[in-house]
């Protein structure tokens, strides 16, 4: 399997760690229950198909990508920055 | 009693006792030549929030290069401006001649941090140079993929490397290629750089330093 890192290029995942689902967003900790907080930090779903999940290229740029992948196929529909989804410039 | 101990310390290149001048490999014409790239001045610049602009102006202004934006690397006769990540750069100088007051005056607009003595480079040529690097590098760097100018950060036999392609040798016509590690790792990347290349057969320049 390849990513293609905006900064860098297609890159062979070797160069890349793994990290999992980009979409749980952390609940403001003072305010949340217990129980949503257990499930930001332990529930995940583990789809066959589309799924958005955050790759770290440390050993090229060290950008946090956010990788839109089939789990089935390998195929990878979308990658952007991680700071341009958190500064909400991403397509 | 620690400026004693202060004053006994030597300046030491980054290759010494790991790179030595001379032929090593298959005998006859080299296919690869490699040279010590000691005595670098190098500082890591960081674009503060909101600052690349400004940033970018400043080194023009001073050493008359623009920041590249995407992985390459700009020269002039002094100074090297390489692209080391988003919005990351690594500004080489040759001499240490007004390189403390470049990074002085660029400290408002980056985080400059001086990677003198914490890299290590090498000057790369030679016919077989590329099937060399293909032991270990995994990039494509033929040259209609990997022009002169283009730059690189990867990793080789598990090691982190920063390499760019310079111009082609005025003699030989071949590709040069820099490749620059964490001085840490010079000698894991000599002990991989010099079996991948011993079958092509070596020359080897070192600068004495140290
Ligand atoms: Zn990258």
């Amino acid at each position: 399997m390849r990513i293609t890192c905006p900064h860098c290029g297609a890159r062979d995942v070797q160069e890349f760690t793994y990290l999992g689902d980009a979409n749980p967003q952390r609940p403001e900790g003072m305010a949340t229950t217990e129980a949503a907080m257990h499930d930001y930090v332990y529930q995940r779903d583990n789809p066959a198909g589309r799924h958005r999940e955050l790759w770290y290229h440390g050993a090229g740029c060290h950008a946090w990508l956010v990788v839109t992948r089939d789990t089935r196929t390998h195929a990878i529909e979308a990658v952007d920055t991680a700071n341009a989804i958190a500064k909400g410039d991403a397509a | 009693m620690a400026d004693a101990v202060t004053t006994a310390w030597t300046p030491r290149g980054s290759w010494a006792g790991i790179l030595a001048s001379g032929a090593f490999g298959a005998a006859g014409q080299p296919g690869i030549t490699i040279e010590a790239r000691d005595g670098l001045c190098i500082a890591s610049l960081i674009a503060g929030d909101g600052h690349h602009q400004a940033l970018a102006q400043a080194l023009q202004g001073r050493i008359g290069l623009d920041l590249p934006v995407t992985p390459r690397i700009v020269s002039s006769t002094r100074h090297d401006l390489v692209w080391a990540g988003p919005d990351q750069w690594h500004l080489i100088a040759t001499d240490r001649d007004g390189f403390d007051e470049l990074l002085r005056d660029l400290a408002p607009l980056a985080a400059v941090s001086d990677q003198s003595d914490g890299r290590a480079a090498l000057r790369l040529s030679g016919p077989k140079l590329r099937d060399a690097l293909a032991k270990g590098c995994m990039l494509d760097l033929h040259p209609s993929v990997f022009p002169v100018g283009a730059a690189a950060l990867t990793s080789i036999a598990y090691m982190g490397v920063h390499l760019w392609r310079i111009a082609d040798d005025p003699e030989s016509g071949d590709a040069v290629f820099e490749i620059m590690v964490a001085r840490s790792m010079a000698g894991s990347f000599w002990s991989w750089l010099s079996a991948s290349a011993a079958e092509f057969g070596c020359r080897v320049t070192a600068t004495g330093r140290g």
